[in-house]
């Protein structure tokens, strides 16, 4: 109702044509109607089920504020660097993995004016200064019930236990190094995580090679999904939306839900874009609680608004990480931390996934 | 007469070598279009890309000079040549006696063999890839065949030798396909004829036949050897971390971290490399024209 009553505010000052006081409380998840008539708005995304969802969730966006909504994709960020270089920027939103934007901030991607977003629906710690998240998911470990049976592995430290816990172990390879796989794999060698420096990265990554040459990096999401179908590997790092799907499709295999890596994609505005405003417009419009709930009931993924109560049936729930219990067991990794090594970590990442 | 006789007995190489001397004057602006693309789409970006490697981010070697002090980038160059020499000669083990069987069979069965080479080629690779995973994993059919018969399952999947079967499959049409212009354009009373005068029936094939045909070997080796050199989703699917190629190093700095010039650097030693080996091996492939020229 209170909702309601703002929004009704927003409406009339809106034609009342006061702007300015119409721009002073953006709530998450309005837009004003017809406010973005003729304009038109590229929004990048992975493609897939996600943006497809994505898409869905911003259809009363859309259909409100008038806009067209054009889709590209997946996000590169290299495309984005030629268009900035270029000066001609033609991607509006841009949905980017967990690091980027901290690590491009204010060269590829704009520093929000958090006084055009609602971001108090939020989980908290989780705007940056460039960057609001687009979904939650973890990165869960999944074992291989027939291998372990009674004794299965409890969190990360027995991931890295080679011999208390033999068996193949499968970990994400697709692309930039997982600090929090990396701060565990420290914490194994009996490190402590909060207080890594830089040369300690190399001990981590030592760690991961000591697991043996057997060891899988899987490449896509898709293949972690079929390593799990097809047993594969006994434990398994996992995004627990993959992880989901391999269990409904019949994978015997059991989540650990101790020390869960908590990762999420980034909702960024890139430097450069022609209409600033509409672009946070989209965004505002898109961490509604609304938009949320349908981006969730469309692709399993966790919501960025707390207030969002999807409809999922049980396996779905089984997966989503917004519960305070899953919200009390995940680990967060140490992001400045790695937003200052990233160069580092990658080179180490890399020499480690060719085989050196 | 004599003319069609003698050309008759050339090989494809010498018979283009014949045509090029009544060349018209002027027919090498038909090449005008072709060069045009090739310039726009190949030789400007090209040129960008070694640009950048001299000065993205600052003017000098510092790009070349840290690959080269990289072990990583060493091994995995190295890696790349290697198995792009494994997949040519594993390809053209394949490719010969099938290139051969397609000059001698009737042609229903003809017809079904360039189907069975030309069918993979409507299906994009990556489909292709995913099918080895499904045969090649330790839990998949080749394994489980393997289990069944009480032996016990080889290691194929994330090894260099399910990187090479994987490659080869792909790369196999490549081979085929120019080996078996070739032969066909081959005269077989040339055998016929050898024999009557004495040759046992392998030597005829191995001192009048191989010959004749190293044209086409060598022009499906030298295409299936610098495809290898940059495949990329093959080895990543069927691949582990000891079989990463270059381009995955070079996809990494271009994508993933943004040092275009790094990768541009690493594209450029890739492609010199190609062609030092290239140049060192054209007097070898020479040589042998001759020779078989002599001999025919």
């Amino acid at each position: 109702m209170k909702k309601f009553a703002r929004a009704l505010a927003l409406t009339m000052t809106c034609a009342l044509a006061l702007p300015a006081f119409a721009q002073d409380k953006p709530v998450a998840g309005e837009v004003k109607e017809g406010s973005l008539k003729g304009k038109t708005l590229t929004f990048v995304s992975y493609g897939g089920i996600y943006q497809d969802g994505q898409v869905a969730a911003l259809k009363e966006f859309v259909d409100k504020s008038g806009v067209t909504l054009l889709n590209d994709g997946p996000t590169e960020i290299a495309k984005l660097k030629a268009q900035v270089d270029a000066g001609n920027v033609t991607w509006d939103v841009v949905d980017t993995a967990d690091l980027p934007p901290y690590v491009h901030c204010g060269t590829l991607f704009q520093k929000l004016d958090l006084s055009k977003l609602d971001v108090s629906k939020i989980p908290p710690g989780q705007v940056g200064e460039c960057s609001v998240p687009a979904m939650n998911y973890g990165v869960v470990l999944m074992y291989k019930n027939e291998t372990y049976k009674d004794n299965p592995p409890k969190n990360w430290i027995d991931f890295f236990d080679t011999e208390k816990f033999p068996g193949t172990r499968a970990i994400d390879g697709s692309g930039d190094p997982t600090g929090g796989l990396i701060e565990q794999a420290f914490k194994a060698t009996g490190g402590d995580p909060k207080a890594m420096t830089a040369d300690d990265i190399e001990k981590g990554i030592q760690k991961l090679r000591d697991l043996g040459p057997d060891t899988i990096y899987w490449k896509t999401g898709a293949e972690s999904q079929q390593l799990a179908e097809s047993g594969e590997a006994d434990m398994i790092m996992m995004w627990t939306g993959r992880a989901m799907t391999a269990v409904k499709n019949g994978a015997a295999y059991t989540p650990v839900w101790q020390d869960w890596l908590v990762v999420m994609d980034q909702m960024t505005i890139p430097v450069g874009v022609k209409d600033t405003d509409a672009a946070y417009a989209l965004l505002n419009a898109y961490l509604g609680a609304n938009a949320q709930a349908v981006l969730t009931e469309k692709t399993s993924y966790t919501p960025i608004n707390l207030d969002a109560k999807p409809k999922v049936d049980d396996t779905t729930a089984a997966f989503l990480t917004s519960t305070p219990e899953r919200i009390a067991q995940g680990y967060q990794q140490n992001i400045p931390f790695w937003v200052k090594n990233f160069d580092l970590a990658a080179e180490k990442w890399n020499a480690l996934l060719s085989g050196n | 007469m004599t003319a069609t006789h003698d050309e008759g007995l050339r090989s494809a190489v010498d018979r283009s070598a014949f045509l090029s001397r009544f060349r018209p004057r002027g027919a090498v602006w038909l090449a005008a279009p072709a060069v045009l693309v090739l310039l726009v789409v190949l030789a400007y970006p090209l040129g960008i890309v070694v640009w950048r490697s001299f000065t993205d981010p600052a003017v000098g070697v510092d790009n070349y000079v840290w690959f080269f002090q990289s072990a990583v980038n060493r091994t995995v160059l190295q890696r790349t040549f290697v198995v792009a020499a494994w997949v040519t000669l594993v390809s053209l083990i394949c490719a010969y006696p099938y290139a051969y069987a397609m000059t001698i069979v009737g042609k229903n069965v003809r017809l079904a063999l360039i189907l069975c080479v030309l069918v993979p080629f409507w299906l994009s690779g990556v489909v292709r890839t995913l099918a080895w995973v499904i045969l090649l994993q330790d839990s998949g059919v080749i394994n489980s065949i393997l289990r069944g018969l009480g032996l016990s399952p080889v290691k194929l999947i994330r090894t260099l030798p399910g990187v090479v079967i994987g490659m080869t499959q792909v790369l196999l049409p490549f081979m085929i396909l120019p080996i078996y212009s070739v032969m066909k354009g081959i005269d077989t009373r040339l055998l016929q004829a050898a024999r009557s005068l004495g040759a046992k029936p392998w030597k005829a094939f191995l001192q009048i036949y191989v010959p004749l045909s190293l044209p086409g070997v060598y022009a499906g080796a030298i295409i299936v050897f610098i495809l290898s050199l940059g495949f990329y989703i093959t080895p990543a699917l069927l691949g582990g971390p000891r079989s990463i190629l270059l381009s995955s190093l070079v996809q990494n700095q271009v994508l993933s971290l943004l040092n275009w010039g790094r990768g541009g650097a690493m594209g450029v030693v890739l492609l010199v490399a190609t062609f030092v080996l290239l140049a060192l091996a054209a007097p070898l492939m020479r040589q042998k024209h001759t020779s078989s020229r002599r001999e025919a």
